[in-house]
């Protein structure tokens, strides 16, 4: 099953040979490599400023660094290969030749897990000298770096094989994507909530006697339920098509039932027209909203509502109840579901119409770039946006019940405002790297990239700079973070109603930026200003890119 | 109706089109053969307004693909060799959809798909989601697109590749009953005898090379320098025939086989159409008097073999 696999050689032959991938690796360990060198302790005298002690203390934050910066690797890429490993080959027409092949199907699932985290591992292992360098500094059990190992390689085959599954259960790569994502992010905030925690027993205790077995548990199930789905696959229409019936799939739905009538979902799924459309309609806008939504089933979007709600009902006890506080927190969490999910409505929406050879009937019409282009962003504009809000009427019901939000009701529009902010930002970047690439999984990948580089880096760079960098003033870190809605959200501060946690308060507040004229804009209000331009840039970039490949239109083929 | 001049298309070192000219009369049925990878679909994509020549030009009834694709997307059904379809759409919204993409309003639209969906026999699919079709079906589908907006000039690719026997007889007669609606067709076919029956004209090309173009009377009268006539005539009219014949100036030679003669000649339609009473009125019982034509597949035969160059 592991040393003759064809799956497995022919997917490690392609993966590993390509240069993106040498390249990646090479990028990944020169990152890490500045890491350490900036962060080490009586380092370059210009960054560090005074010569800094060596202390075991430099040594575990940075160590803790690296585990949680690679746990999240783990967690961002794991899925990217691995959730478009089958479907993959539904949208190549390969699939049906696998599966007519004498490969067993557990074969098959084992060649796609290895071969889809190998490179992971690959990336993995390169930062072990850079961990061994911290483990020298003192102040580290070898017991503790054999433990992240243990626990990076189990996310690994975790993460990867519920990607897998999903990649079974769904056509296209971006729904298995979004749903993968959805399904690890849980996972992985308790597993860094429990790592997290500095009493060492209940480590030591979860890592090795709650942690494995847990994993091998979710192993097995998911080896079953897709060794069974490969097995037995639906049936597949003429050409591998499968004809998905709203009407007929509804009755099979389990939980959330989507009805194109009702309100909320109807401001995402317009009813299909019964009859032909009206003069003067954008007949792509009409064809995105009311045909194209639910082609590949509801499945996808019944998932991601119904685990959203699921975890946000948590998050909400906690972070708008108990901690009115944390509400900043709260809007992240909105904020990551957007990430995750505004990109997949977006991303494809160009790439997609060359992958199903549709383009070349679309661009011998009359319709121009701009109405094509404005329709695809208004449909997956309209659909992330709805899906996420759906997500702020905890924010509402907070607002209306915690007496401390209801105070500082002004915060309400602002979050608001964030989050909207953010849905844009989400969209217009996805459908630049829509118009960009050939391939829709390169353009949702090189979209997640983006928007990392974009949300998230800035934070960890902060963080980072705070830490290690002396010289830099409070006001030039919140700067670099205006382009992050992560910060913009928690620098709304709201004050704890207990008077015992002013402290954590003080601590947690973002200082504004300033300018030099004296005045200070505090960070969301950076946010709110900067993302209405960039995403105006990036919607013109679409649009160019667009319009390039529209009158020169080679890329059809 | 369609011009092409000296189109040349190359994808980097390759030259995928080299130097293609050819014109298309209004209501002529322009087939385009070739084999696969000759640059068929090339040509038929740059004149589609999809491809953006290396040089060369070409009008469609008078608009420049090149300078004005707006105009020749208005006057021109494509369907390509390689096309989808749109997930979670009916036949009607499908129709629908291309028919407001091509800004037909409303009160024309229904009667316009009505019609459409009746021509091609697809009226019973109407509420079908189009991905659920078969391929036949698919391929009637988008040649339904191609005429929601009644273009005058319809630019076919290959619509009959992938389909089978029965299908592939639909298409043809389709194909006639569009002909006879007066509009001008360029159809595509790496397969000739798909093309022989109803093509007004032809236009080899292999490896980016026009070999030859023209009605299918041109290219015959380019691949011999003569035309050949076949008379029949009653057992006892032989020799005179052969006399009256051999006594006419356009007369080359004259074989005489049985009852038959086949005759070497050089002229027009008037001076055979003489021949022909010439022929009666000195007593000869004609049976049938006609031109031999050879078959579109020996043109193509000896076409490819390079003999006309
Ligand atoms: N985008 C492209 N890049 C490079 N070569 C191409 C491209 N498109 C077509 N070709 C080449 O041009 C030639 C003509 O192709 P095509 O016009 O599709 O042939 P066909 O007559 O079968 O329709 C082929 O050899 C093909 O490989
Ligand atoms: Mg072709």
């Amino acid at each position: 099953m592991f040393s003759n696999n064809p799956v497995l050689s022919r997917e490690l032959l392609v993966n590993l040979r390509s240069t993106r991938a040498f390249v990646m690796q090479g990028l990944y360990a020169s990152f890490l490599a500045a890491l350490v060198y900036f962060s080490w302790p009586g380092g370059d005298p210009e960054w560090g400023g005074a010569v800094r002690q060596v202390s075991p203390g430099v040594a575990r934050l940075l160590f803790n660094l690296f585990f949680l910066g690679q746990f999240f690797l783990v967690a961002l890429v794991a899925p990217t290969f691995a959730a478009g490993a089958i479907t993959g080959e539904k949208e190549r027409k390969t699939y049906e030749m696998l599966l007519a092949s004498p490969l067993k199907p557990l074969t098959i699932l084992v060649g796609k897990l290895l071969s889809s985290l190998s490179f992971l591992v690959i990336l993995i292992v390169s930062s072990l000298p850079l961990m061994i360098l911290c483990f020298l500094l003192g102040g580290i059990l070898l017991s503790e770096i054999v433990r992240a190992y243990l626990i990076l390689i189990l996310a690994a085959g975790t993460f990867g094989l519920l990607s897998l599954a999903c990649s079974s259960f769904f056509r296209r790569t971006s729904s298995a994507l979004v749903v993968s994502y959805l399904v690890i992010l849980p996972i992985a905030l308790l597993c860094v909530a429990v790592t997290r925690n500095d009493d060492s027993m209940t480590r030591d205790f979860v890592s090795i006697a709650v942690l494995p077995p847990w994993c091998l548990a979710i192993w097995t199930l998911v080896v079953v339920v897709v060794n069974r789905r490969l097995l037995r696959p639906p049936d597949v229409g003429s050409e591998g098509n499968e004809v998905i019936d709203e009407a007929e799939e509804m009755k099979s739905a389990i939980g959330v039932v989507i009805d194109r009538d009702l309100f909320p979902d109807k401001l995402f799924a317009p009813a299909k027209r019964t009859d032909l459309m009206p003069d003067g309609t954008n007949p792509v806008l009409d064809k995105e909203l009311r045909s194209e939504i639910f082609s590949q089933g509801t499945l996808m979007l019944r998932v991601v509502i119904q685990v959203s709600m699921f975890i946000s009902i948590f998050l909400m006890a906690v972070l708008l109840f108990w901690r009115p506080d944390w509400a900043g927190y709260y809007v992240a969490y909105v904020i990551t579901f957007n990430l995750l999910v505004g990109p997949v409505f977006s991303a494809g929406s160009i790439t997609q119409e060359r992958e199903r050879k549709t383009l070349g009937l679309l661009l011998t019409t009359l319709l121009r770039p701009g109405t094509i282009i404005r329709a695809k962003l208004l449909a997956a504009l309209r659909v992330s946006t709805v899906l996420t809000f759906l997500l702020t009427e905890q924010l509402l019901l907070a607002y209306v019940l915690v007496p401390n939000l209801q105070t500082r009701f002004w915060t309400l529009p602002v979050y608001l405002l964030i989050i909207a902010t953010t849905c844009l930002a989400t969209t217009t970047t996805g459908l630049m790297c829509s118009a960009l690439s050939r391939k829709t999984s390169v353009a949702i990948v090189t979209t997640y990239l983006v928007l990392f580089a974009l949300f998230v880096g800035p934070v960890g760079l902060k963080l980072y700079m705070r830490d290690f960098v002396e010289s830099v003033s409070e006001s030039k870190l919140s700067a670099m973070t205006i382009s992050s809605p992560y910060a913009a959200a928690l620098s709304i501060v709201i004050p704890p109603d207990k008077s015992s946690m002013v402290g954590t308060y003080a601590a947690a507040n973002t200082p504004p930026v300033r300018f030099p004229g004296g005045f200070a804009i505090p960070v969301w209000g950076m946010f709110l200003m900067f993302y209405p331009l960039l995403s105006g840039v990036f919607y013109i970039i679409a649009y160019v890119a667009f319009r390039y490949r529209w009158w020169r239109a080679g890329g059809t083929s | 109706m369609i011009e092409v001049s000296r189109f040349t298309k190359r994808y980097g070192e390759f030259t995928a089109v080299d130097d293609l000219s050819f014109s298309i009369g209004p209501g002529e049925v322009f087939g385009f053969i070739g084999p696969n990878g000759a640059g068929k679909s090339t040509t038929i994509r740059f004149l589609a307004t999809l491809l953006r020549p290396t040089s060369g030009e070409a009008w469609i009834a008078g608009h420049s693909v090149v300078g004005d694709p707006m105009a020749v997307r208005k006057v021109i059904g494509f369907m390509p060799d390689d096309f989808g379809v749109y997930d979670g759409m009916k036949v009607w919204e499908f129709l629908d959809f291309f028919a407001v993409a091509y800004e037909i309003p409303v009160k024309h639209r229904r009667k316009i798909i009505d019609e459409v969906l009746e021509l091609l026999d697809l009226a019973h699919k109407r509420e079908d989601y189009v991905n659920g079709l078969s391929k036949g079906m698919k391929q009637r589908l988008c040649l339904a697109k191609t005429l929601v907006h009644d273009p005058p000039v319809l630019i076919l690719d290959e619509p009959a590749s992938g389909l089978d026997p029965r299908a592939r007889l639909e298409m043809k007669a389709l194909l006639n009953e569009l002909r006879g609606m007066g509009k001008t067709i360029l159809v595509s076919s790496h397969i000739l005898s798909e093309l022989a029956d109803f093509c007004t004209s032809i236009g080899v090309i292999e490896r980016g090379k026009l070999l030859a173009a023209g009605t299918i009377q041109e290219i015959q009268r380019q691949l011999r320098s003569h035309r050949v006539l076949k008379v029949k005539v009653g057992d006892a009219s032989t020799a005179r025939a052969r006399a009256v014949l051999e006594d006419d100036p356009g007369i080359r030679s004259v074989d005489a086989f049985d009852h038959t003669l086949t005759a070497e000649f050089e002229g027009q339609d008037e001076d055979m159409g003489r021949l022909l009473v010439r022929l009666i009125d000195s007593g000869v019982a004609v049976q049938s008097f006609a031109e031999e034509t050879i078959s579109l597949e020996e043109v193509f035969m000896l076409i490819t073999k390079g003999i006309v160059n």
